[in-house]
């Protein structure tokens, strides 16, 4: 089920100060396996202070340019893994890694002819970057129009790599930054407002807004992609289908640690029935815990990865019962109206909860 | 098809391919409905909610920006019986109304509400865009600053139509030009003319013609120079100035240069777009033909043209320069013939010269007598090519009927 494997840390680089890039080795035998998509992620298991936890982290190294795997880790406040990645991790270091994943992605083709709007916030710059050189890179009449959002300029991650990119592609590649707290310099008070290199204030609905009216699609084929933290997206979202962007040329990955919880607490010790790999496992809910803990406790394996409600590794189809999701980043309002469910983020609000693995 | 063995030919079409409906239908059903079509320029429609219509082969399709600033393309005719919803040009929609019953669609072509739905239509019971009613989506793309619609949602990429004639299209930058319009709202040129849409087509893509007919009208282009060629189904063609008009082009030209073109490549780029647009990309001007076939023998032409985005002084200035220039002495305006300007032959304009010959053509396609002697291996290469590629769209059409 959860299959790691172990791949060697080749090259580390701070991006920023906070940020670090880790290359991964990917011996020839495991190239099909790790072969991937832009936009896609890694998960990574680590043990730490005694426990066993995963991340996902997204690619930010383009499956089309001959470069070593690569993902982008900026540290959270208390997070216990991006801290541990940025302090401890060093070259020559083993990485239990679980072959790229994600439903976020875009299928490059050669011949294609398309505008792709990217939005990225912070460190949802990594998909963003795999996305933006693949396309660059082997979609030659395909546009890419992108904007940035970051606190300052010395948040922004890839800078340089992005510097370059819009040299190498001036044609074909529009790219903005916003900064929401700009550091002022003294040379800001003889420039024009026009001459600016960024725009302030974060990204948000005027702002996306101000950016599609601007730089209208060129390539009619247009497709958005937005990546960022917390309300990033849905702000971005809402923005688009205000103006007339329809739902299904619309792709968002969502980061980091935004939690839409409203506190419901669930039915406590509630009798859990799951088919799993082809068995019925039967368990009692703890306190608190989600279906998916649940099993873990009780030695099964069932799939999952990011346990944050954004990946949908740990999908199944609720059968009996009713669960609260905590956060649902994943699953659309179809799939939930189809009884599908997160079972990293459910828990029972029924005495008894029936649910099946496909 | 006239299956006479007698029937008498082009060089590769049968007479009958420029003179019957039943090949004018199989064009407009084969050709001109499953291929990108040319419906105008960037610019037609430069707002959200603004629209424009157009026909398409057998399809009329409509164009409408939504506030993302994105085209999109519908069959304009309402799914209840098929009433036209929206006329030539327009502006500012938010939803698109059917004059006949009132069925409205959003832009994004669902049915978003008719009249007395619960009395009339009970069994549409499922939200009106699940009921299978919405608007017929087409394709548009946008190329070298133009619109192109195909009737198909799901055609192939306009690239992978025109992308191989790319690298032999002029480094001209359309979107950078403004409209040449002495009427506002009317294009440079329009004229039905007496011939067959393939007449005129060959007649653009002749390159042998160019120093006879035109001896006296196109003669600042150095057509012993000329190179052409196809791409897919498309023709190309470039020839550079004469040495004369080369070394005086900036006072000479008779509109501001162009100014993406650089000096080394200055010259005419002529392509034919498959099936009906050409181009004209030239050192001042820069022109859309567009051949719109009307019935077997006869075809409306419009041509659109783009000059530099620059004051009437400076326009002013330009042509007090070409008219002082020695250059127009010796080349461009001089008709074939003496005689009259009401004479096309004696006009000293292209264009005149070239309805004439087409028409003329068109006329003796009725004789009995009437077929192609020979050929000039290189100067009617592209006749004959261009034909081919006719029958193989047609052969094409006709086996997946």
């Amino acid at each position: 089920m959860s299959n790691f494997f172990p791949l060697k840390v080749i090259e580390l680089e701070n991006t920023t100060k906070d940020s670090v890039v880790v290359s991964f080795d990917v011996s020839q035998d495991l190239y099909e396996t790790f072969d991937y998509k832009p936009g896609q992620y890694l998960t990574l298991r680590f043990n730490v202070k005694g426990e066993e936890v995963r991340r996902s982290y997204s690619l930010c190294s383009s499956p089309m340019l001959e470069e070593p795997l690569r993902i982008g880790v900026k540290r959270v406040k208390d997070g216990l893994v991006s801290n541990h990645i940025n302090d401890q991790l060093k070259v020559g270091d083993t990485v239990n890694v679980m072959p790229p994943d994600g439903r976020f992605f875009v299928d490059i083709a050669k011949e294609n002819y398309k505008t792709y709007y990217l939005f990225a916030a912070g460190s949802g710059i990594t998909p963003i970057l795999s996305i933006l050189k693949s396309v660059l890179y082997t979609e030659e009449h395909s546009f890419v129009h992108m904007l940035f959002g970051n606190r300052n300029e010395e948040s922004i991650m890839f800078k340089e790599e992005l510097k370059k990119l819009q040299k190498a592609y001036p044609d074909r590649l529009l790219l903005k930054h916003t900064l929401s707290r700009p550091k002022s310099e003294w040379s800001d008070l003889w420039t024009s407002k026009k001459e600016k290199r960024h725009r302030k204030g974060r990204v948000d609905a005027a702002c996306v807004k101000w950016f599609i009216n601007e730089f209208p699609p060129y390539a009619q084929n247009a497709e958005y992609y937005i990546c960022g933290p917390g309300t990033m997206i849905e702000n971005t979202k809402k923005a688009l289908q205000e103006n007339d962007v329809p739902d299904n040329r619309i792709f968002t990955e969502s980061f980091g640690t935004a939690t839409t919880d409203d506190g419901s607490k669930g039915f406590d010790n509630a009798r859990l029935v799951a088919s799993l790999d082809g068995e019925i496992v039967k368990a009692t809910i703890p306190e608190g815990k989600t279906l998916l803990r649940t099993l873990i406790e009780a030695g099964k394996e069932p799939p999952y990865s990011c346990e944050g409600g954004v990946c949908a590794t740990c999908i199944c189809k609720l059968k009996k019962g009713k669960v609260h999701m905590k956060n649902n980043l994943a699953l659309d309002d179809k799939e939930v109206s189809q009884g599908y469910i997160l079972s990293c983020q459910s828990v029972p609000l029924t005495p008894e909860v029936e649910i099946a693995y496909e | 098809m006239n299956m006479d063995k007698q029937q008498n030919w082009m060089h590769e079409l049968p007479v009958a391919a420029y003179t019957s409906k039943e090949w004018f239908d199989m064009e407009m059903k084969h050709i001109f409905s499953k291929t990108w079509q040319f419906a105008g320029l960037v610019e037609d429609v430069p707002n959200p909610g603004d629209f424009i219509s157009v026909q398409a082969g057998l399809n009329n399709i409509f164009i409408v920006k939504g506030r993302d600033h994105r085209l999109r393309a519908f069959h304009n005719m309402c799914r209840h019986r098929g009433t036209q919803l929206l006329r030539a040009v327009g502006k500012g929609k938010k939803a698109i109304t059917c004059p006949y019953h009132d069925w409205t669609y959003d832009l994004e072509g669902k049915l978003i509400s008719l009249p007395k739905q619960e009395e009339e239509f009970p069994e549409l019971k499922k939200p009106l865009h699940e009921c299978g009613l919405n608007l017929h989506e087409a394709s548009v793309d946008i190329f070298k600053g133009m619109l192109f619609v195909h009737p198909d949602k799901d055609a192939p990429s306009i690239m992978d139509f025109f992308g191989s004639v790319v690298p032999y299209l002029g480094p001209h930058i359309v979107e950078e030009l403004v409209e040449f319009q002495e009427k506002e709202g009317e294009p440079f040129y329009a004229k039905e003319i007496n011939a067959n849409w393939k007449i005129i087509v060959e007649n653009y893509i002749d390159h042998y013609h160019l120093a006879h007919l035109h001896e006296g009208t196109l003669n600042m282009y150095d057509h012993a120079k000329a190179e052409f060629g196809w791409e897919g189904s498309h023709y190309w063609f470039y020839e550079p100035l004469v040495p004369d008009y080369l070394a005086d082009v900036k006072n000479a030209a008779p509109y501001p240069l162009i100014d993406s073109v650089p000096m080394e490549k200055i010259g005419a780029y002529v392509p034919w777009l498959f099936p009906n647009i050409g181009i004209t990309e030239g050192e001042s001007t820069w022109s859309t033909f567009h051949a719109i076939p009307l019935t077997p023998d006869r075809t409306l032409v419009v041509i659109r043209t783009k000059v530099m985005n620059l004051s009437e002084w400076e326009f002013t200035k330009q042509y007090t320069k070409s008219a002082m220039s020695k250059v127009w002495q010796h080349y461009g305006n001089r008709g074939k013939y003496e005689g009259d300007a009401s004479d096309p032959m004696a006009s000293g304009d292209f264009m005149a010269e070239d309805v004439y010959a087409c028409e003329q053509q068109q006329k003796s396609l009725q004789s009995p007598m009437f077929s192609v002697g020979a050929q000039a291996q290189r100067g009617e290469f592209a006749v004959a090519q261009f034909q081919r590629v006719v029958k193989e769209w047609i052969e094409k059409g006709k086996a997946h009927e």
